[in-house]
């Protein structure tokens, strides 16, 4: 939350700050199984307000709940830096959860199993529960960057399972869609080797942006597979992928808190955030094309761009004519944040001084 | 309802890139479908103006 005025003297103020790693476009950190999350949890620390997206929290198995960091979906990131919604901080979200009708019995009941621990073990409220009326057909595919992308060949079974749990009082939604299953491919292996992009990325944003826009509350997406056989050199940053049957339990913990969206039109709330209140967003110094980014260049918000994250793409600040505040990686990046947020500028923590 | 994956290349005039990138790119998507999910993923500053190749899929 970013409520003032109950602060203990000598300490400032949240700085809200964006956090953006865009999905399936191979970025160093963040591009594979949460591991980014280090980054969103040393942001939050420095801000004390961070927004970011699911690509940056989801560690399948493995999740970390700070009430600093607030998880807002892609759709409505790029809603937010666009001034369009704004967000109201929750403590506890009703969450529907939507599998696809494509999913198998025993898979299916993997994933039932994690609702119930869900309730059982973190107390989680899982609202209603529904499987498409009919299966929603997902498919992958490689844009020319070779970022991932991927669509959907039912999108109507999806929104009416959507609307359906909505109006049956969920507050929040989980999808489940059953992804083709890799045998092996050189994709998959590169990718678990370390050095590839995430194949399923691109259509898991397609799925929770189009739920989200139609439905106006948060939600996300986990990929139902069949398990993998075990990879004696799998790079860290993909075993979060490997630990369980299912990328389930991130996605609940996320939405369980994820902050209610509110459309900018009507009448602002005290608790809720809005763009002008955010004062950075970082981002990979290679990938500055995205709505959010773009967004806040327009509003002059600064942008700090990480050289440290590199991936597929060299969409930077001089391919763009944006002015950025360079940070060689995520901890210079903190460093700047926290510098903003004491009211310093970080001119004056370097030598040579540059002239004003 | 149905999803679109596309990519265009497209120059934009430096002074409507400098009012407005989100509302240029936009708008040129819009003229094929609804971008549900963009990204420039190429770009260039060039003498005739900011060149760009998006991806986007599109609801058409």
């Amino acid at each position: 939350m970013v409520a003032a005025g109950s602060r203990a003297a000598g300490v400032s103020e949240p700085l809200p700050t964006l956090l953006v790693i865009p999905t399936g476009i191979g970025c160093e950190q963040g591009g594979f199984a949460g591991d980014a999350l280090p980054v969103a949890r040393l942001l939050a620390a420095a801000s004390d307000c961070l927004i970011t997206h699911p690509n940056v929290m989801n560690g399948a198995a493995l999740y970390w709940s700070d009430p600093r960091i607030h998880y807002v979906e892609g759709w409505s990131l790029d809603a937010f830096a666009k001034g369009s919604l704004r967000l109201r901080p929750q403590r506890r979200q009703r969450i529907g959860v939507l599998f696809d009708a494509g999913i198998e019995p025993e898979l299916l009941l993997r994933h039932r199993q994690v609702l119930a621990a869900a309730r059982a073990t973190l107390g989680l409220d899982i609202g209603p529960e529904l499987v498409s009326d009919e299966p929603l057909g997902v498919r992958l595919s490689q844009a020319s960057s070779g970022s991932s992308w991927g669509q959907l060949e039912q999108p109507g079974a999806l929104l009416r399972a959507g609307s359906r749990l909505k109006q049956a009082g969920a507050t929040a939604i989980a999808v489940v869609a059953r992804f083709p299953d890799d045998n092996g491919s050189d994709a998959l292996q590169a990718y678990r080797n370390g050095s590839g992009v995430d194949a399923l990325a691109g259509a898991e944003a397609v799925i929770s942006h189009l739920l989200v826009r139609e439905l106006q509350i948060p939600c996300a997406h986990a990929p139902a597979l069949a398990p993998l056989a075990p990879m004696a050199e799998l790079d860290s940053r993909a075993a979060a992928e490997e630990l369980g049957h299912t990328f389930l339990p991130c996605v609940l913990v996320g939405l369980s808190r994820a902050p209610d969206l509110r459309p900018a039109s009507e009448p602002w709330h005290p608790q809720e955030l809005a763009i002008d209140q955010v004062g950075a967003v970082v981002a990979p110094a290679g990938a500055l094309g995205g709505e959010t980014v773009l967004a806040c260049a327009d509003r002059g918000i600064p942008i700090v761009a990480v050289r440290s994250n590199s991936s597929l793409l060299q969409v930077d600040a001089a391919a763009l004519d944006l002015a950025v505040v360079p940070a060689a990686d995520y901890s210079a990046a903190a460093g700047l944040v926290l510098a903003w947020r004491e009211g310093l500028d970080p001119r004056a923590l370097m030598r040579p001084l540059s002239a004003c | 309802m149905r999803l679109q994956p596309f990519e265009l290349e497209l120059v934009i005039e430096p002074q409507r890139w400098q009012q407005g990138r989100v509302a240029a790119c936009r708008q040129a998507l819009a003229a094929h479908g609804e971008p549900l999910r963009w990204a420039i993923t190429a770009a260039e500053q060039r003498p005739e103006g900011q060149w760009l190749r998006l991806e986007a899929v599109l609801l058409v």
